[in-house]
């Protein structure tokens, strides 16, 4: 059975303004515990997923900021992940350019790392400074070059677009400036302010210079168009690869293919279950230095829940949902359940049809939100 | 028991001032209720009416005192509702009495309403005494207070109680008082049976049941009596009084208050303000003050699934049972589908009832913004009674319109003097009278109509002045005014439900407050939609919402599906509380924007 592993590393230099992910800027002296922790329920949650369904096909080292581990640690944690899941095919890290240097990098290639996320955000330093981001423009640059000499071939750029301040001059020139460092994967992510943020706040006090709605409708077209004609497939909603060069990782979280989440705020889903570690660090490390798992079960597995998952999952990739998939999976036919809505969609132009599949159209991938709701059952 | 020892009082107070826990004390002080027996403010038994501190419906309580001279006396206490729009009923449960006790804040003074209250009692010639209350406040300030009430309503407070139902001070004081200074009721025991009815409620098992105060005569289980307003005959199977659970005695005399029950199925046979006596040999004359229920305000009540039409007729028919003064016929409206019309007391009755179809009954419910009811003179002489805009006749047949016009009474401190003029005047009012009532507060009043006081009247009066303004209003009469309807049209299409009636001089200025807070709660949606406000065939106001252009998940962080799901099902809740009109989806909220205007 094809799974994936994801491996959570809660810790940055500093939270930038508009995260409300897991993730604690500083807490230094909860590092070597933590990977001490992670450690452990890597030994016994791993394990015990590779003796029942093999070594993982995908790893995934994310966070916060994975390379905010010392080189220490992260070499530690490293050799453990290698000793329980070998080399899967491919085994990315996220990396904040203020964190890494060559010899970091050179040390992550050669514990076995294949692919880097480099989260670069904007090549416009004031933007970068508003987003609370700990590194420069030059940074990022460097952190490419370096990158390529520690003989990474495969490396994906997190941009960012909708930001404080950001003109479409800005947002242009910060993606030429990706495209002439010839990564071989974008992700494009509009700014979402989410509650508890500093971000919020601002915006809160009439403070948060953010573009007007028209504008960032505009930089959204034309990303959409754009990378798609300098040679980058949208096979994902805010996902562009170079042919062969999807994220297969992030592809399984679409495909209703199982995955384990290791570390706090980890999620998992397994046998149809979705599961979920604490996100308190604290409580994360005394749970496994007590002895048992921090995992709790999120939600009811219905078979409902499973095929409106299933759907608007799906439905994020340029694919769409598979229906001779969904039948194998559910045992009925994709139109028997969502047969009515699949036709309004179809007919308001959000949705296309084919044999084997059902897609979002262009239109439909503007407003997703709108379209995913509908195949929520109840 | 013997008239002479017989005390039928109520609490006159205004929102706040103390009126349930002074009554819960002296429940409590006579024994009436043991400790545990007792729930807090034990009169005020709806949820929503303990939520809101005030009183819908009338409770009595007969509670047994030794006074001073060592009788037992029988003292009933009625309570009345607290709030303007039950005008009528209490001025049916100060008829059942022969005294009350006006209770007053030691901080606040006296207010609006109390002051309407006061000088209804002293209408009915009740005997008032003065009780200010809260005195352990460190603000109570009883000597000002009381120079108020010499003031204001002349009455002489050499005898005020000073009391805290908080501290249980006061209590017997003012028990002894009852005793002492409210006469007993006077009435002929051997005289043909005449009782008043001050309220009503059903109960599941024995039927619609009637509050009375017996005036003369005497009622005993058995007896055949009859209605005098609507001529319903019936036979009492039980007669009683509260305690304040429903105790049969098996009779009531003559100045005595309590129940009756009988053969009656429906709560509108049992009108309160209607007289019962003997169904042979009966009283000539029925009680003066008799009055049948007039709604002031409607709205359109709509079931948000129209599958629900069945399920908000029983819940109407339900409340309807325990009140009378809820009127409500079917209709229909383009936009909406199958609902009701709705007459109200005023706008806190229709809220309570909304709430509670909401909330005890689980209905979604469209709500359209309240109308009053307009006098439409027709060309052809026939004059029709208007109350959904929806309704009114083409303007090409309108001679003239007329609209409800009510005396408002506002009593502020003096500073705020200027914003209730202000907003009085914006509001279309005409100045009366202004009074002083001590150096510091003054009462005013307008002649204003109706139909702006159902709009944001007293949340603006309150907003301007810090809260202090209490404010009471009753219907004045009928005048001439030049109105005109404004439809709002959605995507080209007239929504029948979003239709107001308003003043000429303002129909351009609120067509285009409406048009622009529609396009404020109307969510963008897969096409632009333009909002349109007109009268007749002129539009006044144009807006668009525009296209929802955008709307993506972000990024999917270590696999977290459980937040995208819930972003999801909080967006299709949010959908679910919409009404499809035409193409459109409508939030709710919409059918009350003109409220929210201004």
């Amino acid at each position: 059975m094809q799974w994936g592993a994801y491996v959570h590393i809660p810790f940055c230099r500093r939270k930038c303004n508009y995260c409300d992910f897991a993730s604690y800027g500083g807490r230094e002296e909860a590092r070597e515990a933590y990977v001490d922790a992670l450690g452990v329920e890597t030994l016994v949650r791993g394990q015990e997923m590779v003796l029942k369904h093999g070594r993982p096909a995908t790893l995934y080292l994310g966070g916060g900021t994975p390379s905010a581990l010392s080189l220490d640690q992260m070499g530690t944690l490293m050799a453990l992940m290698k000793s329980v899941f070998g080399e899967p095919e491919e085994f990315t890290i996220e990396v904040n350019p203020g964190t890494v240097d060559e010899a970091y990098l050179q040390k992550l290639r050669e514990w076995g790392a294949n692919r880097l996320s480099i989260g670069v955000q904007s090549f416009e330093d004031n933007i970068l400074k508003t987003l609370g981001r700990i590194h420069t423009a030059a940074q990022a640059e460097e952190t490419v070059k370096l990158a390529r000499e520690a003989g990474f071939e495969n490396l994906s750029l997190d941009l960012m677009y909708g930001l404080p301040g950001q003109t479409m001059a800005i947002m242009q020139e910060s993606v030429a400036k990706a495209l002439s460092l010839q990564p071989e994967h974008i992700s494009i992510y509009g700014l979402q302010v989410e509650e508890g943020t500093p971000f919020f706040k601002l915006q809160q006090e009439g403070k948060l210079n953010l573009p007007q709605d028209e504008l960032t409708d505009e930089m959204y077209d034309y990303i959409t168009e754009y990378l798609p004609e300098q040679g980058y497939r949208r096979y994902e909603i805010s996902n562009f690869a170079r042919p062969g060069k999807e994220s297969r990782h992030n592809l399984s979280y679409w495909q209703d293919v199982p995955y384990l989440g290791l570390g706090s705020a980890a999620h998992s889903y397994l046998d149809g279950m979705r599961l979920e570690n604490v996100a308190d660090l604290d409580e994360y490390i005394n749970t496994i230095k007590s002895g048992s798992l921090p995992l709790r079960s999120e939600e009811d597995p219905s078979q409902q829940h499973h095929m409106e998952e299933f759907a608007f999952l799906a439905l994020r990739t340029a694919k769409g949902i598979d229906k001779k998939k969904f039948k194998d999976t559910f045992g009925k036919d994709l139109r028997s359940v969502y047969g009515k809505k699949i036709n309004r969609l179809v007919r308001q132009g959000l949705l296309q049809e084919n044999k084997k599949s059902v897609s979002l159209t262009k239109a439909g991938a503007k407003v997703g939100n709108q379209v995913f709701a509908e195949f929520l059952l109840s | 028991m013997e008239s002479k020892h017989i005390r039928n009082f109520s609490i006159i107070a205004h929102i706040d001032h103390g009126k349930s826990t002074i009554a819960d004390r002296l429940i409590e002080y006579t024994g009436t209720l043991s400790q545990r027996e007792m729930e807090a403010q034990v009169l005020d038994n709806m949820d929503l009416e303990r939520e809101r501190g005030i009183t819908i419906k009338a409770q009595t309580v007969r509670l047994d005192y030794r006074g001073k001279d060592g009788e037992m006396y029988q003292l009933n206490l009625i309570d009345t509702p607290g709030h303007v729009d039950f005008t009528y009923e209490v001025s049916r449960s100060l008829a059942a009495c022969e005294g009350a006790l006006l209770v007053v804040d030691a901080a606040q003074g006296v207010e609006a309403q109390t002051l309407a209250n006061v000088y209804m009692a002293l209408e009915h010639d009740l005997e008032i005494i003065p009780v200010i209350n809260k005195i352990d406040l460190p603000s109570a300030e009883p000597d000002r207070v009381k120079q108020e009430i010499e003031d204001t309503i002349g009455l002489d407070t050499e005898n005020a109680i000073l009391a805290s139902a908080k501290a249980g001070i006061g209590i017997e004081e003012i028990l002894d008082a009852v005793v002492e200074h409210i006469p007993a009721p006077e009435g002929e025991e051997a005289a043909p049976l005449q009782a008043l009815i001050f309220d009503s409620y059903f109960d599941s098992y024995k039927g619609a049941i009637a509050h009375i105060r017996v005036k003369q005569g005497y009622i005993k289980r058995g007896m055949k009596l009859k209605m005098m307003a609507t001529g319903k005959v019936f036979e009492v199977t039980d007669v009683g009084c509260f305690k304040p659970q429903p105790v049969e005695l098996g009779e009531l005399h003559a100045g005595e208050v309590g129940f009756v029950a009988g053969s009656l199925k429906d709560v509108r046979d049992v009108r309160v303000g209607d007289t019962i006596t003997t169904a042979e040999r009966g009283a000539k004359e029925p009680l003066p003050g008799y009055r049948g229920v007039t709604p002031m305000v409607y709205c359109g009540l709509y079931p948000v699934e129209s599958s629900d039409y069945d399920n908000l007729k029983d819940a109407l028919e339900k409340l309807q049972l325990n009140d009378a003064a809820l009127v409500f016929e079917p209709e229909t409206s383009v936009a909406l589908g199958f609902g009701f019309r709705c007459g109200f007391l005023g706008l806190l009755h229709m809220d309570v009832i909304q709430e509670r179809l909401e909330r005890e009954y689980k209905l979604k419910l469209i709500i359209t913004a309240p109308s009053v009811i307009y006098h439409v003179y027709k060309t052809n002489g026939e004059m029709v009674k208007v109350s959904n805009p929806a309704e009114l006749p083409p303007q090409t047949e309108i001679e003239h319109m007329e609209e409800p016009y009510v005396k408002a009474t506002v009593i502020v401190p003096n500073d705020f003097v200027g914003a209730v003029m202000e907003i009085s005047q914006d509001k279309r009012g005409e100045f009366k009278t202004m009074d002083y009532l001590d150096t510091n507060r003054v009462l005013i009043t307008y002649h204003i109509p109706l139909n702006e006081i159902i709009y944001d009247y007293f949340d603006r009066l309150k907003s301007a002045t810090r809260g202090y303004a209490s404010l009471d209003y009753e219907l004045a009469d009928y005048q001439t005014s030049k109105l005109v309807k404004v439809d709002i049209l959605l995507n080209g299409d007239a929504v029948d439900a979003l239709s107001t009636i308003v003043h000429k001089d303002r129909a351009a200025s609120r067509g285009r407050q409406l048009a622009s807070k529609l396009k404020e709660i109307i969510p963008q949606q897969m096409f632009e939609i333009p909002i349109q406000a007109a009268i007749g065939s002129k539009v006044i106001a144009r807006e668009n919402v525009r296209a929802r252009r955008k709307d993506v998940l972000a990024k999917c962080y270590g696999g977290d599906i459980s937040r995208k799901r819930k972003l999801l099902e909080k967006q299709k809740e949010g959908k679910k509380r919409m009404k499809a009109v035409g193409s459109v989806e409508v939030p709710q909220e919409a059918f009350m924007a003109i409220l929210k205007i201004d």
